[in-house]
């Protein structure tokens, strides 16, 4: 969604209601529309046909990552470049260097993480248009974009109307 | 979740609009002489701690009454402590989410913003209890040439360096991650283009469409159950500072369980203080921190501080059990020996006070809870001061046993810290919403019969 | 003369590499004229501007000082005459920046001397050594010779001659100072007052300035034992210190006399005693009949508590029980044998078990000849009979001629005597005395009590005094001139009649001083009936050194076959020659008792309270008490700091209702003096106990360090005219004031809690089993240990032979910078001493055993310090040592936290700061550390370093001898106690010592494996074995941890609790 459509918005004042219009317009066979809500709607998912979120693979991967580093960091500092002899220790002292090796996977897997959910939802954006202010207070909206399947204003406006929007509008660009 | 979902969990007959507007009424409203008298105490608390430290380090650490033989003192007993309060913000945004304990949304917000502002305060005296503060930077192990020159993994002060420079990251990426869609309310609400400006950086342009819902929620687990772990691994290798080394009464296998609880004890303690004066300032607030959610607080209180008498408990049987003379000797010095009454306090403030809690209607009561609250801290305070000082005060031989010389600088750097942590609390109250919109309003309904028959709970 | 003394640089320097290789004169520089040009750049400079008074000090290398005033000499505009010091170990071929340079010399503090040898740094004296050559100290130092370096650079001394006039000082030229003295000494009535100057060329310029000027000379020394002197006069005719062996002594008897620490010569009795002390059959045995609680009390097999009063009675009973164990074959005068039976029952007046006493009898006529009752020490009103008792004892024995060595080398030292004093304040009342020279002795202060001195002072038209400082008696002196520090000048002594040692200057004065000999050479010189000796002699210089062409070189063996010049450098490399004809080892003449002994008056007070004014093991006579390094060294037995106090006993505290601290007003004859009570276990419960030497200068004329520490003891001495001053055993009666003063002590808890420690076994069961006591546990690491391939340094103490003299201590902090920090920061414990002797107590308060421990860093293979150490600044070297790099540590302090010793210290502020000049006392081979860092012993490895290295040498060793290093504190050790040396050599005393069966690792269970290592201590007593066995203390001392607790007061609340619980 990098290039910003047009299309058409209903606005709904509660979110059940939202979410079986959000399932009838998928019965009616638009796939790219778009729920807007300012809090996380149970079921929608679901009602628009979202799959899981493929971030978990990120934190993993980075997660092990971390750890492997965490690793070779103590290894190479304490037994490779300057093994030093600390109060009679062995150079590589397994246990001592277990809490390292988990805190850096930790940090990897959480910041990664964080990273892939900016990449996701391709934040930040600069200056969003906002359909309706109340959209992240009380209000629900769904967007059909104009680049989708079998896309046609007049007759979208009417589907939403009759899935229940309080109002319907026409937006040049989202 | 069932038995929960029994009360409601949001009083008041409410809609999303009204919470929005109760929400977000403290950061678009002209702040009250109240929190005005507050904060300029706490921020001239704040101000003479910066001064304290100062001098400090521009003396020598021998102005605060560390000696030999107790080269630790005030510095790492209010870090522990700062630390420990931590753990209950992450507890209650992590752990209970992931146990879906919807009655933590809350208090999530503000707990967790104690969390991050508790590190704060505490990451400072492990930096200024050196010799040479300047010098810090030297326990981070990056490439030099003086080399080859590395710091040294197996000391328990490094392992600190990581862990809490990671869960103030975490902690504070959580918090950050968690106020993204209330920055974005925030946003939408401004009336004037300064804060819309702002708060528009802040939100990120987040707009809630669908999709982004399933990633941030998909995010937000993740980072549960990445801090989830990590907030025990914190307190756990802080305790490792004391229970890896040799001495008597700090060579203990039960430190990690035994801090951790300490942790969350002090932390809920802190938790419960602090929302009894945010309800007091913004008596709207009362209607989303119910007094349902501080008697679940205080029950926490009550168990976390049970298990933390079992720990005194067990340390005193195993010093006997173990047939170790010197730990034998510790642990009878500490509830008899000169600082008996620092040990008295902390059992009575720890695991005796807290016990009213087995009545209802002391759990119920705030001025009670209050009272107990700081009662609790007080003894966390002096659990970890008697863990430092006594142990090291009287240790393997005779010959060394001294006392700690406590000065006027030990109570300037205790105090002034409570002034950082309230000045920056304080300015977090007026800026941001102090309860998570976007994680209320989904159990708006809980407990209650829904105004369009929804089948949230 | 310089010609001549050209040839010899080229024979000398032919002998290169040979080690060591001499060279002989500074003249031989004059050959060496890269030298000469650059020493003449060098000289102009620094060091003569400096000399024309233009401030900064003589900071130049000495060696190239002189060499380069003989580059001037050749412009005729010589300031100083070139005079010859020769390096005693090495000497380069001119100056090699960082090579100390080693002179001998000799140290004495008008109490004790000692032969030294003088380390130099670039021409600045660091550090003194006990000379090893030196027969009496043989290598061993005591803590106050260290303490002679520091009182060099004190800041606080006289930097020219001072004029008091009315109340006035004023500084002075030294040409005016000589034209007012010269006119004065004309006009008659001269008199000299010193301590006892046991110097032959002293004694013959003295002699000389006599016959100049008609002058009379009168010595008199503080801590005065005339009685002793006395006492052998009346005894045997003959006057005199006799020279005591207790190497040769199977049992010894100390009443009241404490000759480990402060008695007549500690240092050297210490190295005879250490050798009796090696447990086994021959092992020697202490018993002492001690009133205060001292080092040899707590040193001893037994201990008897007496009042000073019953010295005598304690004579008389051994005496009694002699006779008895010898039934009847002592001989003992008729006169006495009369009324000896009076004393079957002093057992139980003296407090000890009948058969103890009986026991003493037995042992020592079993032992005769090999005995030594020795007595004396704190004087009483009867001191003179409590010698002869004594004397009469050692003959009845046969132990005069054996044990006392009467005429083979007799003491010269603390010959002054009370009653030539008592004439001279006469005199100087009744105004027959015109001119009055005090030198070496700080008159106004020790005589301050009632001699009536300082009144008689007032009455002398002109007081000269030789100190360094406008102290008690300068103030009272028209003249007061500076007379530096024994490090600046020439000079010689002769402390034991045929041992005769050279004092090295070994620096520049620093100021505008001169030494009392020179002024004395100067003015006598210039009388018309001046000597011929002193005429024929440039200086005070040529003085020494025809004196000894003379008087020396003649009887010295080390002369045999020598030339003069020779025997002159063999004297100033070696720095002693026996002028005794090897008298001193063989056994002395067998004299026999000629005095008679009056029947004492047996009135045993048994009520009351009796006063003893004891000497400081670290003040001594407190001439030394500007000194920090001594007023921060803790008392070997209080281990209290920066004070005195008046020491009771824990019953009399109890009963008389007095705490730790309480001030009260002790009163004597009507004299009165304020002071702080220390409650101190092993008193007798009848004596108050004050140390002299403190409460100098309380207007700070004796120093910024001395001002206001303690009270001056001196004041209660009681002058009795002619007969011997009395300093304990008189009537004392107290009143409380109600104020609490805060005394500090290093040390606040003193029992060892039943933990092994000091291992201790009495000498029956080591026989048995040489592992008596230690308790072995079974250790076992789970990692593989790191192999050591280089070397393995370890080190060994005998706490067996450790009598907690502390001289370690300071010597350490000589050697390695340790800053002081003064009385309250030690109070908050921050005392920096990298060494400290713990003290314990064991059995009951009223009389406790003491063991003393030695306390460095372990160097533990598996060192606790280092695993926590975040920035690994703390870390094992590839010797095994436990290295710490100062510019690494960030100061976390958790290594002190880990370490189960706690012997590691912090820089808590900028201690090292220093008023100039005391930083030229520096060591510059040890790193001065900085504020915030963490320090601790590093077990000398500078030395270490040094000798690897081969500095100084012509080639790097191939491999290190035994012994080749020293650490301090072992190079100090009266009793040779520490031994450090190599582990991977099997053949090191070190690896022998560490197989020893007594050697045991403190706190060995806990895995660290220490490299230093204890040996066990042994007591041959007759108590109960049960006392011993294990290390742990069958009863512990609960008042001694009570009396102490006290001192651990800190400001806050939370310390109210402390003695409670202490107690």
């Amino acid at each position: 969604m990098a290039k910003r459509v047009g299309g058409v918005v209903g606005l709904w004042d509660d979110d059940h209601t939202l979410v079986s219009a959000a399932y009838k317009v998928r019965q009616a066979g638009f796939v790219k529309f778009d729920a807007i809500t300012p809090f996380p709607v149970h079921g929608m998912e679901e009602a628009i046909g979202i799959k899981r979120s493929w971030i978990p693979w990120v934190t993993f991967i980075m997660g092990a990552t971390g750890c492997l580093a965490g690793i070779w960091l103590q290894y190479w500092t304490s037994a490779i470049d300057w093994a030093v002899n600390v109060g009679g220790r062995p150079f590589f002292s397994g246990p001592a260097f277990v809490p390292v090796m988990f805190e850096m996977t930790i940090l990897f897997a959480a910041l990664s993480s964080v990273a892939a959910l900016f990449f996701a939802c391709r934040l930040p954006k600069m200056d969003p248009s906002i359909i309706d202010p109340d959209l992240t207070s009380h209000k629900f909206a769904l967007f059909i974009p104009e680049n989708d399947v079998g896309y046609d204003a007049g007759r979208v406006e009417q589907l939403l109307r009759q899935v229940g929007a309080k109002e319907v509008r026409r937006i040049s660009e989202y | 979740m069932s038995s929960v979902s029994r009360k409601p969990l949001i009083l008041g007959d409410k809609t999303y609009k009204d919470i929005t507007d109760d929400i977000c009424g403290p950061t678009e409203t002209f702040p009250s002489k109240g929190w005005f008298g507050l904060f300029l105490g706490a921020k001239a608390l704040f101000i003479f701690y910066i001064i304290i430290v100062a001098i400090i380090i521009s003396t020598g650490m021998g102005l605060l009454g560390v000696n030999h033989p107790i080269a630790w003192g005030t510095m790492i007993v209010t870090f522990v402590f700062w630390i420990g309060i931590g753990h209950a913000g992450t507890l209650i945004s992590a752990i209970l989410f992931l146990f879906r304990q919807k009655w933590r949304t809350s208090v999530a917000r503000s707990a967790e913003a104690m969390t991050v502002f508790a590190v704060m305060t505490a990451g400072i005296f492990p930096l200024i209890h050196t010799g040479r503060p300047w010098l810090d930077f030297w326990l981070l192990p990056y490439p030099n040439q003086r080399g080859p020159l590395w710091v040294n993994f197996r000391s328990p002060l490094l392992w600190d360096v990581f862990a809490v420079s990671t869960y103030a990251t975490v902690s504070s990426v959580f918090w950050y991650v968690g106020l993204v869609p209330d920055l974005a309310t925030l946003r939408d609400r401004s009336k004037t283009k300064i804060r819309r400006l702002i708060y528009g950086v802040l939100s990120m342009g987040w707009r809630g469409s669908a999709r982004d819902w399933t990633h941030y929620e998909m995010v937000y687990l993740l980072l549960a159950g990445l801090s989830t772990p990590l907030v025990l691994s914190v307190h756990t290798i802080v305790s490792f500072d004391f229970a890896v080394s040799m001495l008597p009464g700090w060579h203990t296998t039960i430190f990690p369980p035994y801090f951790v609880a300490g942790a969350v004890f002090s932390g809920f303690g802190m938790v419960v203080t602090l929302l009894t004066l945010v309800r007091r300032a913004f008596p709207v607030f009362k209607d989303y921190i119910t007094i349902d959610h501080m008697e679940v607080m205080n029950k926490i209180i009550m168990t976390t501080g049970m298990m933390v008498g079992y720990a005194y408990a067990s340390e005193f049987f195993i010093a006997w059990y173990s047939g170790n003379p010197y730990e034998t000797y510790a642990f009878i010095n500490r509830a008899t020996g000169p600082y008996w009454w620092a040990y008295w306090i902390m059992v009575s403030c720890n695991v005796i006070f807290p016990q009213i809690f087995w009545f209802k209607r002391f759990r119920r009561s705030i001025p009670v809870m209050f009272v107990v609250s700081i009662l609790v801290n007080v003894g966390m305070w002096f659990e970890r001061f008697v863990i430092t000082v006594t142990s090291l005060h009287r240790d393997f031989l005779p010959s060394n046993w001294g006392m700690y010389a406590w000065s006027w600088y030990d109570s300037a750097v205790l105090f002034g810290s409570f002034g950082m942590f309230f000045t920056i609390f304080l300015l977090y109250l007026r800026v941001l919403p102090a309860i998570s919109i976007a994680e209320v309003k989904p159990v708006l309904y809980v407990g209650k019969k829904p105004k369009h028959g929804g089948q949230h709970g | 003369m310089i010609n001549n003394q050209n040839t010899t640089p080229q024979s000398e320097s032919q002998d290169a590499g040979s080690g060591i290789d001499y060279w002989l004169s500074l003249e031989q520089y004059e050959g060496n004229l890269e030298f000469a040009k650059r020493a003449e750049g060098e000289f102009m400079s620094s060091p003569l501007k400096t000399e024309e008074g233009q401030g900064g000090f003589a900071r130049r290398e000495f060696l190239r000082l002189m060499g380069a005033s003989i580059a001037m000499a050749t412009t005729a505009c010589v300031r100083r005459p070139v005079q010859k010091i020769i390096p005693y170990a090495q000497a380069p071929k001119g100056h090699i920046p960082g090579i100390p340079n080693i002179y001998t010399s000799t140290w004495f503090d008008g109490v004790e001397g000692a032969g030294v040898l003088v380390k130099t740094m670039d021409g600045r004296p660091i550090k003194l050594e006990g000379n090893p050559s030196h027969p009496m100290n043989l290598g061993g130092l005591s803590a106050r010779a260290h303490a002679e370096v520091l009182s060099l650079y004190d800041p606080d001394r006289l930097k020219a001659p001072v004029r008091n006039a009315d109340g006035k000082e004023a500084s002075a030229k030294w040409e005016e100072v000589d034209t007012a003295i010269l006119a004065e000494l004309g006009k008659g009535g001269v008199a000299i007052l010193s301590s006892t100057l046991p110097s032959p060329s002293t004694r013959a310029l003295v002699a000389d300035f006599q016959k100049s000027y008609g002058a009379r000379w009168v010595q008199f020394d503080a801590l005065a034992v005339d009685a002793i002197v006395e006492g052998q006069r009346r005894s045997y005719g003959k006057s005199g210190l006799p020279r005591y062996r207790f190497d040769k002594a199977k049992i010894v008897v100390a009443i009241d006399a404490d000759f480990i620490g402060t008695h007549i010569s500690p240092v050297e009795f210490m190295k005879q005693w250490s050798k009796r002390r090696k447990p086994g059959s021959e092992m020697g045995r202490l018993v002492a009949f001690e009133s205060s609680m001292t080092l040899t009390g707590l040193n001893a097999d037994d201990r008897v508590r007496i009042r000073p009063s019953q010295q005598i009675e304690a004579a008389f009973a051994i005496l009694n029980a002699v006779v008895k164990a010898s039934k009847g074959a002592a001989q003992v005068p008729g006169g006495i044998t009369a009324f000896l039976k009076e004393y079957d029952q002093a057992a139980e007046r003296l407090g000890m078990s009948t058969e103890l006493l009986a026991g003493l009898g037995e042992e020592l006529w079993v032992n005769r000849g090999k005995g030594l009752v020795l007595a004396g020490g704190l004087a009483t009103i009867d001191a003179v009979e409590v010698q002869m008792v004594a004397n009469l004892l050692n003959t009845v024995l046969g132990n005069d001629g054996h044990t006392i060595d009467h005429d083979g080398a007799p003491f010269l030292t603390r010959q002054g005597s009370a009653s030539e004093l008592a004439k001279l304040i006469v005199d100087m009342k009744s105004g027959s005395v015109k001119t009055l020279v005090i030198h070496n002795l700080n008159a106004a202060y020790v005589l301050s009590g009632d001699s009536g001195f300082s009144e008689a002072l007032a009455k002398v038209p002109t007081v000269i005094y030789t100190g360094n400082m406008n102290d008690e008696t300068g103030r009272l002196a028209g003249f007061v001139l500076p007379a530096g520090s024994s490090l600046e000048v020439w000079g010689d002594y002769e402390f034991q009649e045929g041992v005769v040692s050279i004092q090295q200057p070994t620096i520049q004065p620093m100021y505008e001083s001169r030494s009392f000999e020179e002024s004395l050479f100067a003015w006598a010189q210039k009388s018309v009936s001046a000597s011929v000796r002193l005429k024929g002699a440039k200086d005070w210089y040529d003085f020494v050194r025809s004196y000894w062409k003379t008087d020396v070189y003649p009887k010295a063996a080390e002369g045999k076959g020598k030339s003069f010049d020779d025997f002159w450098l063999h004297v100033l490399q070696t720095g002693v020659v026996d002028t005794g004809g090897g008298q001193r080892d063989r056994v002395g003449s067998v004299r026999t008792f000629t005095g008679t002994v009056a029947k004492p008056a047996v009135t045993q007070k048994q009520e009351g309270y009796e006063l003893a004014l004891y000497p400081s093991v670290q003040l001594a006579d407190g001439r030394y008490s500007n000194v920090s390094w001594l007023q921060e060294l803790p008392d070997p037995v209080t281990k209290m700091v920066w004070d005195n106090y008046v020491m009771l006993s824990p019953a009399t505290a109890r009963s008389e209702n007095l705490r730790q601290g309480d001030v009260i007003e002790l009163t004597v004859k009507a004299k009165t003096l304020k002071v702080p009570v220390h409650i101190q276990p092993g008193m007798h419960d009848a004596v108050f106990a004050v140390s002299l030497g403190y409460g100098r200068g309380q207007t700070g004329d004796a120093g910024k360090v001395a001002k206001g520490i303690g009270v001056n003891a001196y004041q209660l001495v009681n002058f009795r005219g002619t007969q011997p001053a009395v300093f304990a055993g008189q009537t004392v009666s107290f009143k409380k004031t109600g104020e609490n003063y805060l005394l500090v002590s290093t040390q606040i808890h003193h029992v060892m809690e039943g933990r092994q420690i000091v291992v201790e076994a009495t000498n029956a069961a080591y026989q048995k089993n040489p592992e008596s006591g230690i308790h072995r546990h079974k250790i076992f690491s789970i990692w593989p240990e790191h192999q050591y391939t280089r070397s393995k340094w370890a080190m060994s103490i005998d706490l067996n032979q450790c009598t907690g003299c502390s001289a370690c201590v300071v010597a350490c902090q000589a050697e390695n910078n340790i800053p002081v920090v003064g009385k309250t920061y030690v109070f908050e414990g921050r005392e920096m001493h990298w060494i400290r002797i713990d003290r314990y107590y064991k059995g009951a308060p009223e009389n406790p055993e003491g063991a003393f421990m030695p306390l460095n860093c372990m160097h533990c293979e598996n060192a606790p310090c280092e695993t926590v150490c975040p920035v690994a600044a703390t870390v094992h070297n590839d010797e095994g040592l436990n290295d710490m790099s100062y510019n690494r540590c960030v100061g976390t302090r958790y290594c002190s936290n880990n370490c189960p010793y706690k012997v590691r210290r912090f820089n808590w502020f900028n201690f090292s700061k220093r008023e100039a000049p005391l930083h030229m006392a520096l060591n510059p081979e040890v790193t001065v550390r900085m504020r915030g860092v963490m320090e601790k012993c590093t077990l000398c490895v500078h030395r270490i370093r040094q000798v690897q290295s081969g500095i100084g040498q012509p080639t790097k060793p191939e491999r290190i001898r035994d012994g080749e290093i020293k650490t301090a504190c072992e190079e100090t050790c009266p009793t040779d106690a520490i031994t450090f040396g190599d582990l991977n050599d099997p053949t090191s005393r070190v690896s022998k010592l560490f197989a020893d069966k007594r050697t045991y690792g403190l706190l060995e269970e806990l895995n660290t494996q220490p490299r230093v290592r204890y040996m066990s201590r042994i007591r041959n007593a007759k108590r109960a074995e049960s006392d011993h066995g294990h290390g742990a203390p069958v009863h512990e001392a609960p008042a001694a941890g009570h009396g102490h607790g006290v001192n651990s007061y800190k400001k806050e609340s939370m310390n109210t609790q402390h003695d409670e619980a202490e107690a």
